[in-house]
């Protein structure tokens, strides 16, 4: 059951004047956006988090819930120079002397840069010792750029999130030049999953250690502020109005906790980087699930069924096809259960037992749902029931069209959920999701059976026998199928030279990259 | 009938070999079929036993506790039953079911009470015999025993290694038993035998090195008198025994000294490879070695089985060779002991080269050949070219196109004299033949002859070895046929430091010394390790067991790195992670002056794989 004293109130209507309605939002927060990609969530992140620590605030809310407010950086020149630049290498070619070259490019920018008021690049020209340079320069920062492969338009093109001038927001550009910024890319759950960790209970370890990615202390990040200006050319726009509903919660802590556990492996360069962004999604998932668990109150906690893929189908494909099912539907029976609530709850009641009782409904649906609003939202029959009925099928048709897709579209994006090897979904974690999983979990080395079973107590992880055991009843399953399972399991760890094995029984899974591994 | 002495001695031995059989009871199973058949059993001494003994006896300083630990078959039963014997314990107590044992002695001069528990994991409750009230109470005294050393207790504790970490956490959660579950964790990931200041000496009996047990059980197999009696048979039974039978002719091959030098190479490069096998699993090895034959029951050959093999003329089924790697048992049984499934690792029978299967196959008729075939396999009219391997090699030339039985058959036999080869291609021409392509470690002879030895008697490896094995390294680092071999190249990508093609070139470090900064081959411990000095405080080093020698050779002559092995792999960017972390240090412990001006320098390589820098300078303000 949610705990009441963690709720925090919702914000003021006229702030979000374009949603139906305030259903999902208060169960989750405003908002779980399903289009968002890993990548992209940690980028809406590190945007946020920039800002903040920009103004002495880093991870610090100081207090204030809401609304959480933030000022990015644009940097549209840097972008027109390495996404919106086609002549580049054709300048380069064509035009061996540099100088040509330059005045070549130059005038082809003046003429196509987008979204920069007065577009004159001409500072460039200093920086670099030849314009070969410059072009080679800018193709190595494309080929770092984040998510290559997509085919994006290219405002929304991510250069490698170097340092801080290697940041700017989600943009898109308006015939008329002018820059607009869009929820589409950029959906707000990066805003709340910045919000999540100001409020875990290991934030100010976690601070300490953010901060120096934000220092910039790298050359990566000083090549990037070459493409640029020297004063920031940028207006900045302030951005607000996420919200997540809860002061503090556990599944808060959990996704601190593993930040934490990667930065301080003090990794070289930027690897620790795609460790974060899976974790990070991964507990957005688990936020979504816990959270509906409590708001449904299901007995059962949350956990996963993974197969470690075999060549043939096994029991536990099965079970995990089946649960895969039942946890995507949790969500949903949240919704349901938190209408219900509101259809049991006192004020409904008398207000459908009085006369007027249909005016007086509307008005209690209003407040607690800021639905219906006119009659294009509610144009049926003027009972209260058929007006609680309305709202429970938009309400549930809403939900399915995001914020029920976020199990899947995340799970598949880190590499949690997969088809692979079968036609339907379920669990089957990736080399990737299970390096992750180790570099957080593992700081130096630990016996194979306890790594299970703290898979299991962190994030409802199911491998071997022993955890099926506390999650399925007794004859639903067998234990040798597990037990495979979990060897299964061991022999694909060893292949990711994480673990070693002592001998035939004893195994102990390792962290190649612990400083203090011999 | 009544079996002759030589027979009920094969008989025995049998139980040893991969017999169906519920394994907790195998030493007892083993003692009870040696009193039944009137033998001795198979016995030989630890190499472990005498230290181990001598921490209890009387003249022993100081007394401390024991923690025996190591894989099922280790020898951990049966060196507490020396131990009790040797405190003086009484025979037919230990003989009893019971776990928990007590005892008073004298122990550098003072009376001392040894508390023996042969499986920890077996501890029950509470003694039945009064010897303990409460098994957590039990347990907690032995913390305080190897924390408090002024007490008067020892233990000795028996438990596989597997199992050896549990019952602490089982325990309620403490200071002590947090500090002793580090401990024993510890000594057993890092394989030490004490920790200072802990009266204690920790023997994990899977850390004997198996080549060394296997000198000792060979031995005390070879010799043991069962053999004698076969041999001083008289009468009908002694056809089992006769030059003939497959057994006789099994024996003796396994004591020629050829024979035995590959298959303890064999246990060598197991240990080379971290693979531990226990005694009775190699008991278990040479008794199937000798009695094994596929038609048979139970696989294993008694002495009434031999008359009726000789008839059907199937003794070379039971060829020694075959029956090394499992081959006369079912796929399923072979697959489940771990002694089989380590030695056909080595692929030994499916790996081959043009050379010796031009032998094999077409030997006899071919003038260049014919001499290799002769000495080879000719020679040896028993399990070499005998009658069926010449009427199988001709059906399989002189073939039928489409004749798949006969084909799969003929093969089959290749990989018997595969196999065979292997252990009877005399010395002189190991090179020749290149001897270790029948195995899948082309480099298991270089490995075994001209690196460790050479490094163990303090002389230095050829350059020519440590080269290819940086040539290998290198092509991992970079991701390109880099063809380098003198210097070590540190490469990264911009984003990711183990991406497959790196082409930032942060450092690069010569083999041959200069300043600090050097790369070599050098032993740590007893295993080999590639490694790297950076600075005077500064080292990285990579352990190279065989796997992995022969993963870098083999990707430096061209392999690509993800086919031989993805762990291999694995562990070289995890390697290039720590050189990269430690280079990083390095760095900053240098005094750089601030010029403005960034560096990068870009990587790619020329026509002959030599890489080329770009050198990019960017100034900033």
């Amino acid at each position: 059951m949610v705990d009441s004293a963690l709720l925090l109130p919702a914000p003021p209507p006229r702030d979000h004047e374009r949603n139906e309605m305030w259903v999902d939002e208060q169960i989750w927060g405003h908002r779980l956006w399903d289009s968002q990609s890993s990548w992209l969530l940690f980028l809406e992140f590190l945007n946020v988090a920039e800002a903040s620590h920009r103004e002495g605030r880093l991870l610090d809310e100081r207090g204030c819930y809401y609304p959480l407010e933030f000022k990015p950086f644009q940097r549209m020149i840097l972008r027109n120079i390495l996404f919106n630049n086609e002549m580049l290498f054709r300048i380069s070619q064509r035009f061996p002397d540099s100088n040509s070259a330059w005045a070549e490019w130059l005038t082809w920018m003046r003429d196509n840069a987008r979204g920069v008021r007065s577009p004159d690049f001409s500072y460039l020209k200093t920086r670099f010792a030849s314009f070969q340079q410059f072009a080679s320069l800018v193709a190595m920062l494309r080929a770092s750029a984040v998510e290559n492969e997509t085919n994006r338009r290219w405002t929304t093109r991510f250069v490698f999130p170097f340092g801080p001038n290697a940041l700017y927001e989600d943009l898109d550009v308006r015939p008329d030049g002018s820059l607009e910024r869009q929820y589409i890319n950029f959906g707000r759950t990066g805003e709340l999953l910045y919000m999540m960790l100001c409020r875990a209970t290991g934030v100010v370890r976690l601070r300490a250690n953010l901060a120096e990615v934000f220092s910039g202390q790298n050359p990566w990040n000083t090549v990037v502020g070459l493409f640029q200006p020297q004063a920031s050319a940028d207006e900045l726009q302030t951005r607000d109005k996420s919200y997540l509903p809860y002061r503090a919660h556990p599944r808060f802590d959990g996704l601190a906790e593993d930040w934490q556990q990667i930065l301080e492996l003090c990794l070289p360069g930027f690897d620790a980087l795609p460790h974060l962004v899976t974790l990070s999604a991964f507990h957005v998932i688990l936020y979504q699930l816990h959270l509906a668990v409590e708001w449904c109150g299901e007995t059962r906690p949350v956990h996963f069924i993974c197969e470690v893929v075999a060549p043939k189908k096994t029991l536990v494909r099965e079970l995990s096809a089946l649960n895969y099912q039942e946890n995507t539907r949790l969500p949903q029976r949240a919704v349901e259960a938190y209408i219900k609530r509101i259809e049991e709850s006192e004020e409904w009641r008398q207000a459908a037992a009085q006369p007027g009782a249909f005016s007086t409904c509307q008005n209690v649906l209003r407040e607690r749902v800021r639905w219906p609003n006119d009659h294009i939202d509610y144009d049926g029959p003027n009972d209260p029931s058929s007006l609680m009925g309305e709202l429970r099928r938009k309400a549930l048709a809403r939900h399915r069209h995001h914020v029920a897709n976020i199990h899947r579209n995340y799970g598949r994006d880190v590499g949690l959920v997969s088809k692979r090897g079968t036609n339907k979904l379920r669990y089957a974690p990736t080399d990737p999701l299970l390096k992750a999983l180790i570099l957080a979990n593992v700081p130096q080395r630990m016996e194979y059976k306890e790594f299970l079973s703290r898979l299991y107590s962190r994030y409802g992880l199911v491998f071997g026998d022993l955890e099926a055991g506390h999650v399925l009843e007794g004859g639903e399953y067998d234990r040798k199928a597990f037990q495979a399972n979990a060897e299964r399991l061991e022999q694909r760890l060893g292949s990711l030279g994480m673990l070693r094995r002592l001998s035939d029984a004893c195994a102990y899974v390792q962290n190649p990259f612990s400083r203090n591994t011999p | 009938m009544t079996l002759s002495q030589g027979a009920k001695w094969v008989r025995f031995l049998r139980q040893y070999g991969p017999v169906p059989r519920n394994d907790n009871m195998y030493d007892e199973h083993i003692r009870r079929s040696a009193q039944r058949a009137g033998v001795r059993p198979i016995a030989f001494t630890h190499p472990l036993e005498e230290e181990i003994l001598s921490l209890f006896r009387a003249g022993t300083p100081r007394p401390s506790s024991v923690v025996l630990t190591g894989t099922a078959g280790d020898g951990k039963t049966h060196l507490c039953r020396k131990i009790w014997s040797e405190i003086g314990g009484d025979e037919v107590e230990w003989s009893s079911d019971d776990i928990y044992y007590r005892r008073m002695v004298t122990i550098g001069g003072s009376p001392i009470t040894v508390h023996v528990i042969r499986d920890l994991t077996a501890l029950p409750r509470s003694d039945s015999r009064g010897g303990y009230a409460d098994k957590d109470q039990l347990l907690l005294l032995f913390c305080r025993t190897l924390l408090h050393p002024a007490a008067d207790d020892v233990f000795l504790i028996a438990a596989n290694d597997g199992q050896l970490m549990e019952p602490w956490q089982r325990l309620p959660a403490s200071d002590e038993v947090g500090r002793v579950r580090q401990l024993l964790e510890s000594l057993l990931v890092e394989d030490h035998r004490e920790s200072e200041g802990i009266p204690l000496k920790f023997f994990n009996l899977s850390r004997v090195p198996c080549v060394t047990l296997f000198d000792l059980a060979l031995e005390a197999f070879l010799s043991h008198e069962g053999w004698r009696e076969c041999a001083q048979e008289k009468g009908g039974d002694r056809e089992f025994f006769d030059p003939r039978s497959p057994i006789r002719r099994n024996y003796d091959l396994l004591q020629t000294p050829l024979v035995k030098a590959r298959l303890r190479a064999l246990f060598e490069l197991c240990d080379c490879n971290d693979l531990h096998i226990p005694i009775r699993r190699i008991l278990l090895l040479l008794a199937n070695a000798v009695l094994g034959h596929p038609e048979v029951k139970d696989r294993l050959m008694q002495a009434a089985d031999v008359p009726g093999i000789l008839q059907r003329g199937t003794a070379a089924k039971g060829s020694l060779f075959n029956n090394i790697f499992g081959g006369n048992l079912s796929d399923i049984r072979r697959e489940s002991l771990e002694v089989f499934n380590y030695l056909n690792r080595f692929r030994i029978g499916h790996e081959t080269s043009n050379r010796i299967d031009n032998i094999l196959i077409f030997g006899e008729a071919d003038e260049i050949l014919r001499p290799y075939f002769d000495s080879l396999l000719g020679s040896d009219a028993f399990y070499g070219a005998d009658p069926s391997y010449h009427a199988a090699q001709r059906a399989y030339i002189e073939g039928v196109e489409g004749d798949e039985v006969n084909a799969r058959a003929f093969l089959d036999l290749l990989v018997s004299q595969r196999r065979r080869l292997f252990f009877t291609i005399p010395e002189a021409q190991e090179n020749e033949l290149a001897l270790w392509e029948l195995t899948v470690f082309k480099y298991a002879g270089e490995y075994l002859s001209r690196v460790l030895p050479v490094l163990k008697s303090g002389g230095k490896v050829d350059r020519s070895i440590l080269a290819r094995l940086v040539r290998g390294l290198n092509r991992v680092f970079v991701g390109m046929l880099v063809t380098t071999e003198r210097e070590l190249v540190l490469a990264t990508s911009f984003s990711f430091s183990s991406s497959k093609v790196s082409q930032i070139l942060e450092d690069r470090i010569p083999v041959t010394p200069r300043l600090y900064e050097r790369v070599d081959l050098a032993l740590e411990g007893e295993r080999l390790a590639l490694g790297v000095q950076l600075s005077d405080t500064i080292h990285c080093s990579l352990p190279l067991n065989l796997t992995r020698y022969e993963f870098l050779s083999r990707v430096a002559e061209g392999a690509l790195p993800g086919s031989f092995s993805q762990e291999c792999y694995e562990d070289m960017l995890a390697f290039k992670s720590r050189l990269l972390g430690s280079l990083a240090e390095r760095r900053r412990m240098e005094v750089s002056e601030e010029t403005g001006v960034l560096t990068f320098r870009l990587m790619n390589l020329d026509s002959l794989g030599n890489p080329t820098d770009e050198v990019v300078e960017v100034s900033h303000g």
